[in-house]
């Protein structure tokens, strides 16, 4: 099954395509979005007969299998149907766009973003893994972020991008972790395990906080009251936008959702009280605030959530029937709503005005459109023979039926007959208002009709709303049939879809709100004159003081916390871990087990005693900084004794280079820095660090000591077992070090070079260093260091290569090899001069540096060859004379690598520090 | 009789260093301090090689080759900065 | 053993911490020295403590646990410690510079008595 990864893959390839482009002409830009849209819809196409036949269409590759995200795709009638809404919808909006751009809108970009979001679409309704459903869910608020804030020179559209993606990323969270609750209790992600596992699911203690953030997900996504508001805001986008996301598309992601995981979530009492209330208020409020809007697109926003809230309610409602007429109504409003935005794009475009108070009598001077709106808006209203009136006729047949509270059995049905009075009027004043009652005010030219292929889409979706209104049988059924049975899973319940049902109580409803809509109209316009209506937006009010808020909160703690001192954020964050830490250990005390008793020996107290002797040294002798060095260097000496001691001859080989080595540093820099630190001012701040510090290092040491006394159980056992057998050395450590771990090690190199560089960077050139302050005396030659410099260094190479080739058998390695070097170079310079330290700019190390990570990687590659994975050895071994049996292995050319940036990052930052000038010259 | 001798000479090293910490712990002067550290490095290369002649391991001598090859550069650094306050020239 | 050497981690936590905590890059730069080698020493000893046991499998043995010490943390430590020395280096260049920017080596810069 290729051609459904492909189907996924087309808008995101168009998008890639566009996004390299920039300079593509409207018309090409529009044919690469369209004919990646056309092409999906012909890969769609091509799964339709397998899906009718009730099929489901499956591809997975495993991503994560250990987090069980795999990336798995899923088609079955739902998803099919949101996909055909989704390309269809999509293609028709490509080909309006092209004519509704104008010239100074970059069009590769609009496009690029158009398709982003259509992909991102695709993937929310074929993901077969929820993991994936949830990425896919957060690309669209992106894109969509992307769209809103497509004229990114305006105010308005940053702040309604802004306040749209703050609005749905809350609630994609929310999805997050409703669907990771989901994964827990049906032990998958796979959309196929969850649907199936709805009975598991429901009886779980954890449903309810499941459904509730799940439900956050939907209803944040599909602008569910109360967090309806970011969708009349995110009107500034352009119109093809608004027509495709937020009518048709993204804003359906939410009811998709709901009705995607119907069969796991939905059929509890929970679900009826979480989802029914949270509709109807929707239905109700939508539509009372739609009514009242001076801008076209405002009005359309605000009937758009209210047909939301519809489906939402429908789905809530929980019956097959009310399923059916749940989908369906997603198809209606689809086509609907989408011309409707279409139309009103058109009288913006050509009259340059989108508000209700200046745009009147269109008629005379745009009479096709103003004909599509018209039938558009006739069957947003309801009206018989048309595709809104039968799913109207359903859901209002549907709330009839509640079966619920008797306070529920009332409200459901009349705040649908109430919200359809008031779309009636809205649907009235959106033709009344715009093309008739009276001229239009102050337009700066004279309306015409737009270009003929921008009317193309309209008169498309106008002409499927006819039809289908009309002939439901023949042109919807069988699409409508296929979605119902995805939501379901199931066979789709007997339903009839016919014009004419008889006179029953939901025609008479609906004849109701026929005449209460005409009537709400005409005496709103006569008695208060809609016109006059000034209102700001509540959702957007509180959304502002909420944010201001928020930000106001999170300034007032950074002022608590930050106020500029290095020394009291280390404070902060050792208590911080003092007390995470402790408290953990009070409350459960540290659980010492027996002490395994290992004998220290005479060797071993004598380690102890010059460590705490020299950490004692250091505390005393700190603020006399060349005594706290010296001091420091017999700690040093004592974990190397600790290290051999304890068998860990690599770690003490190191230790005792990097020892030496950071002597020379840390002399090199001293000269630039005061040799005493002045005395403590606040001794009240000294005694509370030391407490604190106190703290610290008795929780270490506790914990240190419950874990030594405790069983151990490591996996080395593998390590040791198998290192000669597969990782070709004898030295376990290093094997891990060049093998086993070798991408770690990979990226640790690469750290010690960067800090390598970071000093070159930082000391390169003149840094500005005041005079030294330490006077330099004159040198006199020293004959004998340099003398035994000259004979040392071939030696010291000799070392370091012997170490290098030895290391994977016996201690040594790229590590210690590397210091080894560096430093026989640096006694070098200590005879004869900094000279010996390579080029004055450094550039010898960091050619070291360089060519030592791509030796490594280089390496890592290499395994590749025998047929491994990256950075695994295989091994040959060569005999070479007085060293003996090498491994010529991969992981010699990885350790090659490791050796080269070690001794080079060490001499570049050796060289860097040798190389400060004072200031003034070097006096 | 090898084996009789080895840890009364652990034992006299162990004292050296004790000694020697007591020196650089003491001073009085910084070139003290100094030759003291060294001795502990010199006096730390013949544990080592001792430690390894009584475990009849001799994977602990290249510790103490190193010690040997560059152990004197820290000492000679330390001099280096009492005497000339530049470390390298 | 056990005892001591968590003590002495403890010590040289509680040492590190302390001076890390003073307000002058050098002290800071002592005090993380102090840090690293605990830390070091704490992940090394979390392999539990095996005398006279290197991790070097001898030809024709089978190497196990019960024989040699844990190499995971020692290789771990290892590498560790050459990036400590890493971050000595870098910490020692940045205060030799800060002290050339602020005319002082408090490490927020200012402070008061420049020198």
């Amino acid at each position: 099954m290729t051609a459904l990864p492909l189907l996924l893959a087309l808008p995101f390839v168009a998008a890639l395509a566009l996004a390299a482009l920039p300079r593509l002409s409207r018309t090409a830009a529009a044919l690469v979005a369209g004919a990646a849209t056309l092409g999906g819809l012909a890969l769609l196409g091509g799964m339709a007969g397998a899906v009718a036949d009730g099929e489901v269409l499956r591809f997975k590759l495993d991503w994560l299998p250990s987090l069980g995200l795999a990336f798995s795709l899923r088609v079955d009638g739902l998803a099919w149907m949101f996909a055909a809404i989704v390309l269809g919808i999509g293609a028709l909006v490509v080909l309006y766009a092209r004519w509704y751009l104008a010239d100074e809108d970059p069009p590769a970009r609009f496009f690029a973003m158009l398709s982003l979001f259509m992909g991102a679409m695709l993937g929310v309704t074929l993901a077969g893994n929820l993991l994936l459903l949830v990425v896919f869910w957060e690309l669209t608020s992106i894109s969509s972020f992307l769209l809103i804030g497509f004229w990114h020179r305006r105010a308005d559209a940053r702040a309604g991008a802004r306040m749209a993606l703050t609005i749905t990323g809350m609630g994609g969270l929310c999805l997050l972790a409703g669907v990771l609750l989901i994964g827990r209790i049906a032990g998958s992600f796979e959309l196929d395990v969850v649907l199936a596992a709805g009975e598991a699911i429901r009886a779980h203690a954890l449903y309810e906080p499941a459904l509730a953030l799940v439900l956050l997900g939907a209803f944040t996504k599909s602008a569910q009251f109360p967090f309806h508001s970011w969708l009349p805001h995110a009107m500034a986008a352009p119109t093809p936008v608004s027509a495709y996301l937020h009518s048709a598309t993204m804003v359906k992601a939410g009811v998709f959702l709901i009705a995607r995981l119907h069969p796991a979530l939905a059929g509890s009492e929970a679900w009826f009280w979480m989802v029914v209330p949270v509709g109807l208020a929707t239905l109700v409020v939508g539509a009372a605030l739609a009514l009242v809007q001076q801008d076209l697109k405002g009005l359309l926003a605000y009937s758009t959530i209210s047909h939301l809230g519809l489906i939402t309610l429908l789905f809530g409602l929980d019956t097959e029937l009310a399923v059916v007429a749940g989908v369906f109504h997603i198809l209606n409003h689809a086509t609907f709503k989408a011309s409707l935005f279409m139309a009103a794009g058109i009288i913006d475009h050509e009259t340059g005005s989108r508000d209700f108070r200046r745009l009147n009598g269109l008629w005379k001077h745009m009479p096709v459109t103003g004909a599509l709106a018209i039938v558009a808006s006739l069957a947003m209203a309801g009206v018989p023979l048309l595709n809104g009136f039968l799913s109207k006729e359903m859901f209002l047949a549907e709330t009839l039926a509640t079966e619920s509270h008797a306070l529920m059995e009332f409200l459901v049905p009349a705040g649908a007959l109430v919200a359809g009075i008031f779309a009636v009027a809205y649907s009235l004043r959106f033709v009344h208002d715009v093309f008739f009652n009276g001229e239009p005010v102050g337009l700066d030219r004279v309306p015409h009709e737009p270009p003929r292929f921008m009317r193309v889409p309209v008169e498309v979706l106008v002409v499927l709303c006819l039809v289908v209104g009309m002939f439901p049988q023949h042109t919807i059924g069988p699409l409508l049939a296929l979605g119902v049975q995805g939501v379901l899973q199931g066979p789709a319940p007997e339903y009839k879809l016919a014009i004419w049902h008889g006179f029953n109580l939901p025609l008479a409803l609906s004849a109701i709100g026929l005449v209460g809509g005409v009537a709400l109209y005409f005496g709103l316009q006569r008695g208060i004159n809609l016109h006059r209506i000034e209102r700001a937006s509540t959702g957007k009010r509180v959304f502002d003081a909420l944010v201001r808020r928020l930000v106001d909160l999170a300034r007032r703690v950074t002022r608590a916390l930050e106020n500029g001192s290095l020394q009291r954020y280390l404070l902060l964050l050792v208590l911080a871990a003092v007390v995470l830490g402790g408290a953990p250990l009070l409350e459960a005390g540290p659980g010492f087990g027996d002490p395994p008793g290992t004998p220290a020996g005479i060797a071993g107290w004598l380690a102890l005693a010059l460590l705490v002797a020299g950490v004692l040294a250091v505390l005393r002798w700190y603020r006399e900084r060349l005594l706290a060095v010296i001091a420091v260097g017999v700690v040093g000496l004592a974990v190397s004794l600790l290290f051999v001691l304890l068998s860990a001859p690599d770690l003490a080989l190191t230790q005792l280079l990097v020892e030496v080595a950071s002597v020379l540093l840390i002399l090199l820099a001293l000269r630039f820095l005061p040799q005493q630190s002045p005395p403590e001012r606040r001794r009240g701040r000294a005694w509370l660090h030391g407490v604190v510090a106190g703290a610290f290092g008795a929780g270490v040491a506790t914990a240190v000591y419950a874990v030594l006394t405790r069983p151990t159980r490591s996996i080395s056992d593998y390590f040791l077992r198998t290192t000669v057998p597969e990782g070709g050395g004898a030295n376990a450590v290093n094997v891990i070090i060049v093998d086993y771990r070798g991408f770690d090690t990979l990226g640790e190199i690469a750290v010690f070079g960067i800090a390598g560089l970071l000093l070159h960077a930082l000391l390169r050139g003149r840094a500005g260093v005041p005079g030294t302050l330490v006077p330099p005396q004159p040198a006199r030659p020293a004959f004998l260091l340099q003398v035994s410099a000259q004979v040392l260094l071939p030696l010291a190479i000799a070392v370091s290569l012997y170490l290098f080739l030895r290391g994977h058998n016996a201690p040594g390695g790229g590590f210690i090899a590397g210091l080894v070097l560096a430093l026989g170079v640096a006694l070098q310079a200590l005879a004869a001069g900094r000279e010996a330290l390579g080029a004055p700019d450094g550039r010898t190390w960091q050619a070291w540096i360089a060519w030592g990570l791509v030796v490594a990687t280089l390496g890592g590659i290499g395994s590749f060859l025998f047929g491994h994975p990256f950075l695994t050895s295989s091994t040959p071994y060569v005999d070479l004379p007085l060293v003996g049996a090498v491994p010529f292995a991969s992981a010699t050319v990885f350790d090659t690598g490791v050796y080269l940036v070690v001794a080079g990052a060490t001499l570049l930052m050796l060289a860097m520090l040798a190389r400060v000038h004072a200031q003034a010259g070097d006096r | 009789m090898t084996a009789a001798v080895l840890p009364f000479v652990v034992g006299a090293l162990a004292l050296a260093m004790l000694l020697s910490l007591l020196r650089l712990l003491r001073g009085p002067g910084i070139a003290d301090r100094v030759l003291a550290l060294d001795t502990l490095y010199v006096c730390t290369l013949a544990l080592l090689v001792v430690l390894g002649i009584q475990w009849r391991d001799g994977v602990y001598f290249e510790a103490a080759l190193l010690i040997g090859l560059l152990g004197f550069i820290g000492t000679v650094a330390l001099g280096r900065y009492v005497e000339r306050g530049k470390v390298i020239g | 053993m056990e005892l001591a050497l968590s003590i002495a981690i403890g010590l040289l936590i509680a040492a590190g911490t302390w001076l890390a905590l003073r307000a002058r890059t050098f002290d800071l730069v002592l005090g993380l020295t102090l840090l690293s080698y605990a830390v070091n020493l704490a992940i090394f000893a979390m392999g539990r403590l095996a005398p006279g046991k290197p991790p070097l499998v001898r030809e024709g043995t089978a190497g196990a646990l019960a024989t040699h010490a844990d190499p995971l943390p020692q290789a771990l430590v290892l590498t560790a410690i050459v990036i400590s020395f890493a971050m000595t280096a870098l910490l020692l260049a940045i205060a030799v510079r800060s002290r050339a920017a602020n005319r002082s080596d408090h490490v927020d810069g200012g402070g008061g008595d420049g020198a």
